[in-house]
C-alpha cells in the first residue's frame, strides 16, 4: 500500500522576519544551569576557604569571633623564619619523593605485569593490591604500632629469630628510623590506588599498535619503549601530578600512627598546621598564624609544580624501531 | 518544555536545598515532650566505659526530674574544646560542658562561661571540704565569681605516685622500692638485664618527657618544670640542677638501654597496660593509673609509693596551688540555666559522686562520698597516704593577681618554651640538656620581657613581680601573705 502525501507549498513570508538565532549562553543554558552545583559547593568549600585563609593570615586570630588584630605580614615572617616549619615541609617534601621515584615505578612494573593476558588470578592480585588504600589509616595505624614494636612485636621477633638484628630495631621510636618506615608504610598504602592508575593508562593503548609492532619484530622491551610508554606517557603526567600532591598531603597516617614524633623527626606540614589551630593545649589556637602556614605551604607546593612544567611538557622521542 | 519556568523551579530548589543546610546546622533542639525542657551536655567518652555511665546517671536523673531531658554530646577528649568552641560560634552552645583546666579559662575568657553564683546555696557550698570552696583558692573562682564546679579530688590533678611491681623487683632480689634516683637508676638496670628482652626495669609514662616532669617535682618548685619559671625568684630556672639531672637520668637509662624500648611513642595508657602485663616493674603516674592497673589484672601484686627524690634530699614537694581543677562549666547563653543548674546539682551531689568512685576508682571532689570505702582499699589507702606525705600548698600566681594571671596565660600560649621538647630531645638523642636549658631560659626572659611590656603598652599589669613568691620555701606549706 503506497500513501500519497501531498506536499503542501510553503508560503514565503512576503516581508521575511529575520530568524532571531539564540545566542551562545541561551544556547547553552542548560549547560550553565547544571555547573550551578557544581560552582556553589566548589566555591564554598574549596574556594572561599582558600581566599579566606589569605584573609586571616595577616591576623593574629584565635578561630573565635571575626579577625580584628591585623599583623600584616608578621605570621608570614614567623612561618619563614620556623625550623620546625622547614623541618615539617622537608618531611612532606621526602613523602613526595618516596611516592614519585619509589612507589610510581613500583607500581608501573606491576601493573605492566597484571596488564599481562596470560597472567591467571589477575583481579585477585588487583584486589589484594588495593585493600590497603580501602583501609582505615586508624587501623593501620594500631596494627603497625603492634607488629613493629620493639618490645615483642612480631616484625622484631622475625628479624631477631632469623639472626638479622641481634638487638629490637626501634621503628617507630627512633628519630632514625621513624621516617622511613612511615614513608614505607605510605607507599604501601598508596601503591594500590597508582597501581590503579598505571592500570587504566595501560588500557589506553590500542591493540592494534601492539599487533603491529610485533608483526614488525618488536620484542616485549621494544614493544614497551616504542609502543607502550609514548602512548602512556600523557596520562602519566597526570598520575604524576595526582601522586605528587596526595603524598605532599599526608595527614591521617602520621597523625595515626607518631603524631609527628618522636622529637619531631616525622612532623609534616599538615600535622604541623593542625598543631596551631587545634592543639588542646594551647590557652588559645593560632588560626592566623595556622592559616600563613598553610599559604606559605600551598604556594610552595604551587613552585614546585611549576618546576616540574618543563619536564612534564616533554614527550619521548620515540625513536626507530 | 520551556526553560524559564524550568530554569524557575531548579533555582527555587537550590535555594531551598542550601537554605534547608542552613536550618540543619543552626536549628535549636527541639524540646522534649510536652513541657519538657532538654538540657545539653557536652562531655568526653574518658575513662573508658564513661559514655555508659553518663547515660545512665542521666536516666536516673531524669526519672527524678520528669520534666528535664538530658541530652548527652560526646566528642573525643583532644576535640572537646574544639567542638565546643564551633558550637558557640555556631549559635548551638551545648548548656553545660566539660572543659577542664585551662580550657575552663579559654572559654571564659570569650564570655561563655556563666557564672553559677545565682543558684548556689550554702548547703550546696557544704558538699565540699571546708574552706575548698574559698574564692581566693578554690581554683573554680574567677574574679571573685565561681565559674566551674569540679569532679576530682583536689590533690587528684598533681599527685603523682610511683608503682612498682613487687614480684619483678623480688626477682632481682629488691625488697623495697628505690627511695633515691640513683637507686631508681641501679635498681632498673638490674631489672632490666634481669629480664633478658622480657621485663624492663623502667619506662617513663608515655611520649614526651612527663616522667622527667614528676621526678623533677621532687627536687625543685613545681613552677620549673610547668613553666620554667622559679616562682622564688619570678625568673627562668630551667637550668636548675634538679631538672637538668632529671634529664640527665633519663638520658643515661636510655642511652644504657634500661629503659622498655619504643616509649618514645606510647599513648598515654600504654605504661599500664605493659605494668599489668608485668612486663614493665617501675614507673611514676598520676594516679588514675592504679585501678586501670587493677583492672587488667587484678591479682597483680602492686606496690604504691611516693616519687624517688633526688640522691641530696628532697628539694620539693608535689604542689596543692588550688583546691580544685575546673571541670563542669554553665553555658553563658543557655536557656534553660535553671533546669541546668539542677543536673549541676546533680553532678556534684553526693549519690553521683559516689557511683562515680564506685565506678572508675576516682577520688572525687567529694571526699564523703568515698573516703570510708577508700580507707579500707589498700590501693586507695595508699594514694591517700602518699598524697599526705608528698604534697604541699603551693602559690598560684594566676589566682594570686590579675598580672600574674595574665602573664600565666601568656606563657601558656608559648609551649615551645617549656623544657617538655628540650628534654625529650636530649634524652632519645643523648645529648646534653644543660645546654639547651640555658638557651630557653634566655628566650623565655626576652619573651618575659616583651610580654611585660606589650601588657603595659594594652594598659594592663603583669610582670616578673606578679610572679615572685619570695618568701616560699617548696618544702613547706604555703601560706598566702605569709
Amino acid at each position: 500500500m503506497t500513501t500519497t502525501v501531498e506536499r503542501r507549498a510553503v508560503r514565503a513570508p512576503d516581508h521575511p522576519r529575520p530568524v532571531r538565532r539564540p545566542g551562545r549562553f541561551r544556547r547553552h543554558l542548560w549547560s550553565y544551569v547544571f555547573l550551578i552545583p557544581l560552582v556553589l559547593l566548589f566555591g564554598g568549600f574549596t574556594i572561599w576557604p582558600m581566599i579566606a585563609s589569605w584573609w586571616y593570615s595577616f591576623f593574629d586570630w584565635d578561630g573565635v569571633g571575626s579577625p580584628t588584630e591585623w599583623v600584616g605580614l608578621a605570621n608570614f615572617r614567623e612561618v619563614l623564619q620556623s625550623e620546625a616549619f622547614w623541618r615539617a615541609f622537608w618531611h612532606s617534601f621526602a613523602f613526595s619523593l618516596a611516592a614519585i621515584f619509589v612507589e610510581m615505578p613500583l607500581a608501573l612494573v606491576l601493573a605492566i605485569l597484571l596488564n599481562s593476558s596470560w597472567l591467571r588470578f589477575r583481579n585477585l592480585y588487583r584486589l589484594v593490591l588495593f585493600l590497603p588504600v580501602v583501609a582505615t589509616t586508624a587501623v593501620i595505624g594500631i596494627v603497625i604500632a603492634i607488629l613493629l614494636d620493639p618490645a615483642g612485636g612480631l616484625v622484631n621477633r622475625i628479624l631477631l629469630d632469623t639472626g638479622l638484628v641481634d638487638q629490637p630495631v626501634n621503628f617507630l621510636g627512633s628519630t632514625s628510623t621513624a621516617l622511613p618506615t612511615l614513608l614505607s608504610i605510605d607507599v604501601w598504602k598508596g601503591f594500590g590506588i597508582t597501581l590503579i592508575y598505571w592500570l587504566a593508562a595501560l588500557q589506553t593503548v590500542p591493540k592494534d599498535l601492539q599487533e603491529a609492532a610485533a608483526i614488525d619484530g618488536a620484542g616485549f622491551w621494544r614493544s614497551l619503549r616504542f609502543v607502550t610508554l609514548p602512548v602512556v606517557t600523557p596520562i602519566a603526567i597526570v598520575i604524576l601530578l595526582l601522586v605528587f600532591q596526595r603524598s605532599l598531603n599526608t595527614f591521617d597516617l602520621v597523625r595515626a600512627v607518631t603524631e609527628g614524633g618522636p622529637d619531631y623527626a616525622t612532623d609534616v606540614v599538615p600535622t604541623y598546621i593542625y598543631r596551631y589551630a587545634f592543639d588542646p593545649s594551647l590557652q588559645a589556637p593560632r588560626y592566623g598564624f595556622a592559616s600563613a602556614a598553610g599559604v606559605v605551604f600551598g604556594l610552595l607546593t604551587l613552585v614546585i609544580t611549576l618546576l616540574q612544567a618543563p619536564f612534564l611538557g616533554r614527550r619521548p622521542s620515540g625513536g626507530k624501531a | 518544555m520551556k526553560i524559564r519556568p524550568a530554569l524557575t523551579v531548579l533555582t527555587c530548589a537550590v535555594a531551598l536545598a542550601l537554605s534547608g543546610c542552613n536550618l540543619v546546622g543552626g536549628s535549636p533542639d527541639p524540646e522534649g515532650s510536652a513541657g519538657q525542657v532538654t538540657v545539653t551536655v557536652a562531655l568526653v567518652p574518658d575513662p573508658p566505659g564513661a559514655s555508659e555511665f553518663y547515660r545512665q546517671q542521666f536516666d536516673a536523673f531524669e526519672k527524678a526530674n520528669p520534666g528535664i531531658a538530658v541530652k548527652v554530646l560526646e566528642n573525643p577528649s583532644d576535640q572537646q574544646l574544639n567542638a565546643v568552641e564551633l558550637m558557640f560560634q555556631q549559635g548551638n552552645a551545648p548548656d553545660l560542658f566539660r572543659a577542664q583546666d585551662d580550657g575552663m579559662d579559654r572559654m571564659a575568657a570569650r564570655g561563655w562561661v556563666a557564672p553559677l553564683d545565682e543558684f548556689v546555696t550554702p548547703d550546696f557550698l557544704a558538699r565540699f571540704p571546708k574552706g575548698s570552696m574559698d574564692p581566693a583558692t578554690s581554683g573554680l573562682h574567677r574574679d571573685g565569681k565561681l565559674m566551674s564546679l569540679p569532679l576530682v579530688w583536689g590533690p587528684w590533678s598533681t599527685l603523682r605516685v610511683f608503682l612498682y611491681n613487687e614480684d619483678l623487683l623480688k626477682k632481682s632480689g629488691f625488697t623495697a622500692p628505690p627511695k633515691t634516683w640513683s637507686e631508681l637508676e641501679r635498681m632498673a638496670t638490674k631489672i632490666t638485664a634481669d629480664g633478658q628482652g622480657k621485663s624492663f626495669g623502667y619506662a617513663p609514662t608515655a611520649a614526651k618527657a612527663v616522667a622527667v616532669e614528676m621526678l623533677a617535682d621532687t627536687a625543685v618548685p613545681y613552677s620549673v618544670p610547668a613553666s620554667g619559671i622559679d616562682l622564688r625568684t619570678g625568673k627562668p630556672a630551667t637550668a636548675s640542677p634538679g631538672l637538668v639531672e632529671a634529664v640527665e637520668l633519663h638520658r643515661r637509662m636510655q642511652a644504657a638501654k634500661v629503659m622498655m624500648p619504643g616509649w618514645e611513642s606510647w599513648d598515654g595508657s600504654r605504661a599500664f597496660k605493659e605494668f599489668a602485663a608485668g612486663r614493665l616493674a617501675m614507673y611514676p603516674t598520676p594516679p588514675w593509673h592504679v585501678a586501670e592497673v587493677r583492672k587488667l589484672a587484678p591479682e597483680i601484686k602492686m606496690g604504691i609509693t611516693g616519687l624517688p627524690v633526688p640522691d641530696a634530699g628532697r628539694g620539693a614537694y608535689l604542689p596543692l596551688s588550688k583546691s580544685f581543677s575546673p571541670l563542669w562549666s554553665m553555658s553563658a547563653q543557655s536557656k534553660h540555666k535553671a533546669e541546668s543548674w539542677k543536673v549541676l546539682d546533680f553532678l556534684s551531689s553526693d549519690a553521683f559522686h559516689s557511683a562515680y568512685y564506685q565506678k572508675f576508682g576516682t577520688l572525687t571532689a567529694l571526699e564523703g562520698a568515698w573516703k570510708a570505702d577508700a580507707e579500707k582499699n589498700p590501693d586507695q589507702a595508699a594514694i591517700l597516704k602518699v598524697a599526705q606525705e608528698t604534697m604541699r600548698r603551693a602559690p598560684n600566681p594566676g589566682l594570686a593577681s590579675a598580672g600574674g594571671k595574665a602573664i600565666t596565660d601568656a606563657l601558656a600560649a608559648k609551649p615551645d618554651l617549656k623544657s617538655t621538647d628540650a628534654a625529650f630531645s636530649s634524652i632519645i638523642k643523648n645529648q646534653p640538656f644543660a645546654p639547651a636549658a640555658a638557651k630557653l631560659d634566655q628566650q623565655l626572659q626576652t619573651f618575659l620581657d616583651q610580654t611585660t611590656a606589650d601588657l603595659k603598652a594594652k594598659g594592663k599589669t603583669g610582670s616578673a613581680k606578679d610572679l615572685t613568691f619570695a618568701g616560699w620555701d617548696p618544702l613547706k606549706d604555703f601560706t598566702p601573705g605569709g
